[in-house]
Order: C-alpha cells, then sequence, then structure tokens
C-alpha cells in the first residue's frame, strides 16, 4: 500500500549497514527506555500514600506515575525486540551518526549555550552587555572553520562585525522586552 | 444564529483601531519571517510572543499570537518553494511541486498560488471556528472525569500514532510528556511528585520553556549542527495572488480545506498531516495525476489551503474542550490562560464573546498574509542570506528571555535548556517532539480526570467503558492503537477490503517530519 510519503519521497532506501546501524542505536534507547519506565515505576511504588490523611486509596499520587513506568517498560521493550529482531543484536557494525567535525561543533554550540546560561545570565551583568558578549564571541568561533577552510586569519572587520551585531542584539532586545513591553529580563 | 453573528460584528469593530491593527500585522510579520527561516517553528514564534506580549489587553495579546501562527505558515511556503526546504514542517507537502515551479522560472507564480491557497484555506476554516466552537462547547458541557480521561488519552495516543514515522517512539513520547507534566505539586492534595526535595522543582515544568527548548534551542543545535546551504530561486516572475487558479480548483480548494479541518480537529496532529492529506486526495482524484511532484498547480493549491485551514480547526478542540490540535495552539492555550481565559466546556460560559472573537482575530490574521503577499513577498526574501552563525546566537537568546519572562525565574532557563538539549539528541533519534508536548499539556487533565473517575465510581472501571460518550472515546483510542498490530490491522482489511484507501494511506504516512 502507497504510503503518503511515497507520493512525494525521493529519499533512498537505507542500506545494510545503515539499517542494522540504526536498529542497533535503536536497541539501545529501547533499553534506555525500559531502565528509566522502571526507575519511574520504582519511584512511584515508593510514593507516600497519605494514609495518614485517609485519602481515598484509589487518589494516591503516584497512581498515574505508576501506570506510566509500566507503559515506558512496555512500549520501551517493544522497542528493543523490534530492533533485536532487526539485527539490533550486532555488535560492531558501522555507525553513522555524526562525523568527527559534526560533533565538534555540536559540542561547541553546546559549551557555549552552557557557559553563557550558567557564567553570564542572571550574575549581575546587565543583560545587554551578556548578549553582546555571547554573540561576539559565538560568532566569532562558530566561523572559525570557515576561515581554517579559506586560509584566512582573523581580521579587526571581523570582530568589529561580530562586537556590532552582538552589541546591536543586546540592545534591540533590551528595548523591545523590558523598555517597549515592559517585560523583565534575567 | 444572529446573535453569533452580532457577537462577530462586534468582535471586528473592536480590532478596528490603530493599535489592534498595528499589533495585527506586526504579529504576522514576525510568524512569516519566522516562517520562512527554515527550522524555527510557529511554536517558537508563538511561545516567544507571548512572554513579550504578556502586559498587553488580553484580546490584543491573543490577537498577535494568532496573526503569528497564521503568518509562521505562510511564510514557511516561500522557503519550501524557492529552496526545497520547509520553512515550517506543515509546508513540507508544498515542496514537491512550489519548487518544481521555482526551477520553471515560475516561482512568482507558485507564490502567488501560495497566498491565496493560504487565504482562501484559513478563511474557510475561520467559517468552520464560527460554526462549530460553540456548538462542541455545548456538546462538552455534558462530559465528566470518564470522558475527559478518554479525551487526553486519545488525544496523547493520536499524536503519537500519527505524527513521524514510527508510532512506538510516539507514544513512548506522549508518555515522558505525561510523566513531565507529574513533577511538581499534584492537583488533589499538594503532594510533591519527584521533586526529591528540591523546591524549584515543586512549581512543575513550565509549558513554555518547554516548548521553547523544545522547539527553540532544539532547532538552533539542530541548525549549527547541520551547516547546509542551498541556492535560492531568484522570484523573476509576478507573485500576484491567482485567486483566478482558486475558481478553476474550487473542488481542491473545497476539499482541502474540509480535510484541513478535520485534521485539525484530532488532538496533537499538527498542521503538516492537513497538507500531506489534502496532497494524498487530491492526487487521488486528479485528472493530472502525473503533474503531481512536477509543478502541479492542483498540488500546491492542496497543500497550501489543506495546512492553513488545520489552523481553525485546530483551535476549535482548544476552546471547546481544552484540548489543543497542535503544538502551536498549545502554546496559544497556555497564553489564553495567562491572560485570564480558561479554554474548555465552561469557556462559553464564562466568556461567551471570546470565541466570536478569536473568529474575528483569525479572519484578520489571513486578510494580513494577503497584504504580505501583495507587497512584502521579495523583500523578505532578504533574511534567508543573513548567515546561521550570526542569526542561531541571537534566536538562543531570544530562547532565553521567552523561557524566563513568564515567571521571572531562572531555572525555567535552565529547564529549557535540559529540555532543549534532550530535544536535540531524541529528534536525531526520530522521535517527535509534537506528542512530548500534548502529553504535557493533558498530563494534569488526564491525572486529575482518573482519579477523581476512580472516586465517583469506587474503584469500579466499568464507567469508563459504559458511560456512551466514554465508550466512543475508549473505542476509538483502543481501535486506532490496535492497528498497529500486525494480526488486527491485517485482519481489519480483510472486513474493509480495498476501500478507504486513500484514508488509510493517509493515516499509515510513514515520514519523518517535525511539527511545527
Amino acid at each position: 500500500m502507497a504510503t503518503l510519503a511515497d507520493l512525494t519521497s525521493t529519499d533512498a532506501l537505507p542500506s545494510p549497514d545503515e539499517a542494522r546501524a540504526a536498529a542497533a542505536s535503536e536497541l539501545r534507547g529501547g533499553l534506555a527506555w525500559m531502565v528509566f519506565g522502571s526507575g519511574v515505576l520504582a519511584l512511584s511504588l515508593r510514593m507516600d500514600r497519605l494514609e495518614a490523611q485517609h485519602i481515598n486509596p484509589y487518589t494516591v499520587p503516584g497512581l498515574l506515575p505508576a501506570l506510566l513506568g509500566i507503559v515506558m517498560i512496555l512500549l520501551g521493550g517493544l522497542l528493543a525486540l523490534r530492533s533485536w529482531r532487526r539485527g539490533g543484536r550486532f555488535e560492531g557494525g558501522p555507525r553513522f551518526a555524526m562525523t568527527g567535525e559534526a560533533v565538534r561543533r555540536l559540542a561547541l554550540v553546546i559549551g557555549l549555550i552552557v557557559a553563557y546560561t550558567v557564567a553570564l545570565l542572571g550574575r549581575g551583568l546587565p543583560f545587554w552587555a551578556g548578549a553582546a558578549i555571547y554573540v561576539t564571541v559565538s560568532i566569532l568561533l562558530l566561523q572559525a572553520p570557515q576561515r581554517a577552510a579559506e586560509g584566512r586569519r582573523l581580521s579587526a572587520r571581523e570582530i568589529a562585525f561580530a562586537l556590532a551585531i552582538g552589541l546591536a542584539a543586546g540592545w534591540i532586545i533590551t528595548f523591545v522586552f523590558q523598555d517597549a513591553f515592559l517585560v523583565r529580563l534575567p | 444564529m444572529f446573535s453569533g453573528l452580532a457577537d462577530f460584528a462586534n468582535a471586528w469593530l473592536g480590532f478596528m483601531n490603530p493599535t489592534s491593527i498595528a499589533l495585527g500585522l506586526g504579529g504576522a510579520l514576525l510568524g512569516i519571517i519566522v516562517g520562512i527561516l527554515p527550522g524555527l517553528s510557529a511554536t517558537l514564534v508563538i511561545a516567544l510572543l507571548t512572554t513579550i506580549t504578556i502586559k498587553l489587553p488580553a484580546n490584543n495579546a491573543i490577537l498577535v499570537l494568532i496573526c503569528s501562527y497564521v503568518g509562521a505558515l505562510y511564510g514557511g511556503s516561500r522557503t519550501a518553494i524557492l529552496l526545497n526546504i520547509p520553512g515550517t514542517a506543515a509546508n513540507a507537502a508544498s515542496c514537491a511541486d512550489g519548487y518544481a515551479l521555482a526551477q520553471r522560472g515560475e516561482a512568482g507564480r507558485a507564490i502567488g498560488i501560495a497566498t491565496s491557497g493560504a487565504f482562501v484555506g484559513t478563511l474557510f476554516g475561520v467559517l468552520c471556528l464560527a460554526a462549530f466552537t460553540p456548538s462542541l462547547a455545548e456538546v462538552a458541557l455534558a462530559f465528566g472525569a470518564f470522558e475527559f480521561f478518554w479525551l487526553a488519552l486519545f488525544g496523547v495516543a493520536m499524536s503519537g500514532s500519527i505524527v513521524g514515522d514510527d508510532p512506538i517512539k510516539g507514544w513512548l513520547m506522549g508518555a515522558l510528556g505525561l510523566f513531565v507534566a507529574q513533577i511538581g505539586q499534584e492537583g488533589l492534595y499538594a503532594y510533591d511528585r519527584f521533586t526529591f526535595g528540591w523546591d524549584q522543582l515543586a512549581g512543575g515544568i513550565s509549558l513554555i520553556p518547554a516548548l521553547v527548548g523544545a522547539f527553540g534551542l532544539a532547532e538552533v543545535l539542530t541548525s549549527l549542527a547541520d551547516p547546509v546551504e542551498k541556492k535560492l530561486i531568484q522570484v523573476k516572475d509576478s507573485v500576484l495572488p491567482r485567486f483566478r487558479e482558486v475558481a478553476q480548483y474550487w473542488r481542491t480548494v473545497i476539499r482541502s480545506g474540509v480535510i484541513g479541518v478535520l485534521t485539525g480537529l484530532l488532538p496533537g496532529v499538527g498542521e503538516d498531516s492537513g497538507a500531506w492529506m489534502s496532497y494524498a486526495a487530491a492526487k487521488a482524484v486528479s485528472k493530472e495525476k502525473h503533474l503531481f511532484g512536477k509543478g502541479s498547480i492542483d498540488g500546491l493549491m492542496a497543500a497550501e489551503t489543506g495546512d492553513m485551514a488545520s489552523i481553525p480547526g485546530h483551535i476549535i478542540p482548544c476552546l471547546a474542550l481544552g484540548i489543543p490540535g497542535s503544538a502551536p495552539s498549545a502554546v496559544l492555550m497556555a497564553a489564553m490562560i495567562i491572560h485570564g481565559i480558561q479554554p474548555g466546556p465552561m469557556m462559553m460560559i464564562t466568556h461567551p464573546h471570546f470565541v466570536y472573537e478569536v473568529v474575528a482575530m483569525t479572519s484578520l490574521a489571513s486578510v494580513t498574509i494577503l497584504i504580505f503577499g501583495l507587497f512584502l513577498v521579495r523583500p523578505l526574501l532578504v533574511i534567508l542570506k543573513i548567515r546561521r552563525t550570526v542569526l542561531m546566537p541571537i534566536i538562543f537568546l531570544l530562547c532565553t528571555v521567552g523561557a524566563f519572562a513568564t515567571a521571572s525565574r531562572l531555572f525555567d532557563v535552565y529547564a529549557m535548556l535540559v529540555i532543549g538539549v534532550g530535544a536535540f539528541f531524541l529528534r536525531r533519534r526520530g522521535y517527535q517532539m509534537a506528542p512530548f508536548v500534548l502529553g504535557l499539556v493533558l498530563g494534569p487533565l488526564l491525572d486529575k480526570s482518573l482519579r477523581r473517575g476512580l472516586v465517583l465510581s469506587d474503584g469500579d472501571l466499568s464507567p469508563f467503558f459504559t458511560r456512551p460518550i466514554s465508550m466512543a472515546f475508549a473505542v476509538v483510542t483502543i481501535f486506532t492503537l490496535l492497528l498497529y498490530v500486525p494480526a488486527f490491522k491485517a485482519a481489519v482489511r480483510r472486513a474493509t477490503g480495498g476501500t478507504g484507501r486513500v484514508f488509510r494511506s493517509a493515516l499509515g504516512r510513514k515520514r519523518s517530519e517535525d511539527t511545527a
């Protein structure tokens, strides 16, 4: 039976190696869901049943969370079983998740946002100043691979451009949210 | 009926002042800009605008949000046509034919068709919104705990089944959303669940920070981790809306409008389903099947009309039942609650005029996209030239402000960060965010309805299955879940034979597209 995706999709079918790698990844995912669901179930069962308050036993706080834990265990088990049947049990297959460069770029992006959120946001620095530092540094670091590929060094013009964008972003957001619409900023 | 018309006229007149018009146009413009930028979704722009409009009067704030919602979905078709990348997930169905037309040098014509389809589709949906919301709310007044339990479960189950390409992953995300909604003080006894003694968690995970993380930060990470730049096709011909083609393809327009609204009514299904189902139906009955995917006007019209008609369709259950039809309408519902309007069956009693105000807002939004479609197509395309390395850090700044502003808590920013990074990795593994969002919204309702229902029946489960409306919801929910059991599915196929192939193919869609 044709599915809706078939109407327009031009994607090629995955190769056996890709399918096996995906199945192995899903198997790990299914097991992780089962562990997580077990944790939710265990914590729900340990929740206070408020017997001292003489509440109706059908209204204990852990009722729905426990059911959700069971659902996660069952669905995680189904996912793991399906992946197992699709060849996910074979270890050592090639992985197609991300290239080394993509991982480095992602680590850089996450590092920048965590550093900004934890170190600059709400630590006494005015919002516009923290925003300007974050945006300027982000632009300069995220464009570094492109400069390296083109064999260029960081120029004063590029620094000035990044700084101008950073200051403008910090000032405009502060003006629009805080001054124009009276919204508190972190 | 005439009182409804009078309410609608009064609501329209209420918005005919310079402030409301400027706010509506501004909301639509921001929505279009976000829609044009690939990856940034309607959910994100509504969440961010919810925070910025928090001090505005309720009517003007909701007007801005609805205009941005309509604008984002409309703007997404630009990128679909010119870059072959859907600006929002809802525009994915427009890619094939829109991009093919653009490659033939007819980009302006494709944009004109998208504009007219979007305008007519939204208006059609608005008519349904006005006609059906009050009646549905009246029916919903008969709902009790048993019915709301099934309605919430039905929403999460449907969303998990239809969104994405793997129902197991969809249901898991729905269960995760329901679980996250249980964190914090529960509603009956103020008992702290899963807080581990941490006071900040007692307030629970707020919806806006969670949505900003799942749809904003996750997209920032996706965009920067995958720096593929595609060449933009130049617009050389006229971009004027093509109402002649609307008249020519009137059957497609009406059919897609009906499908869009009906898919909109299904909880958590997303606007992309409206577009894909309309596209499939148009292809099934079209005389020019061979042109589909190669620049079919019929196909583009169907996709654009279907996704835009689903917007008012999503707002109908949101207003009448308090069950959002999609992720953007979930934020819209949260914004209504922030502004003191509780959507749901009681709304027709507590705020009887509000439904007609929403109808007026949505029709106003459709007019704004027509205006921008006429005058601002080419200038707005300039924003596609901004490099991601410049744009995405600024989007992240907006995410932090959006997460912080509703409650002025830094904890919400940290929650946004954790949910965003988690959503990024889950999305890369094929997990969709729409069921998670619906679970997060419906979690408290499911919890209270289950426990209240059990108290009312003194632990007896039979009322969950024997009350007429409960029984109907239970049958549909269980049937939907069982359809994914191969033996049951084969039995259903044998029983139904070859009929309804188009509808089944639409429901069995295997495509991994995120919601708006």
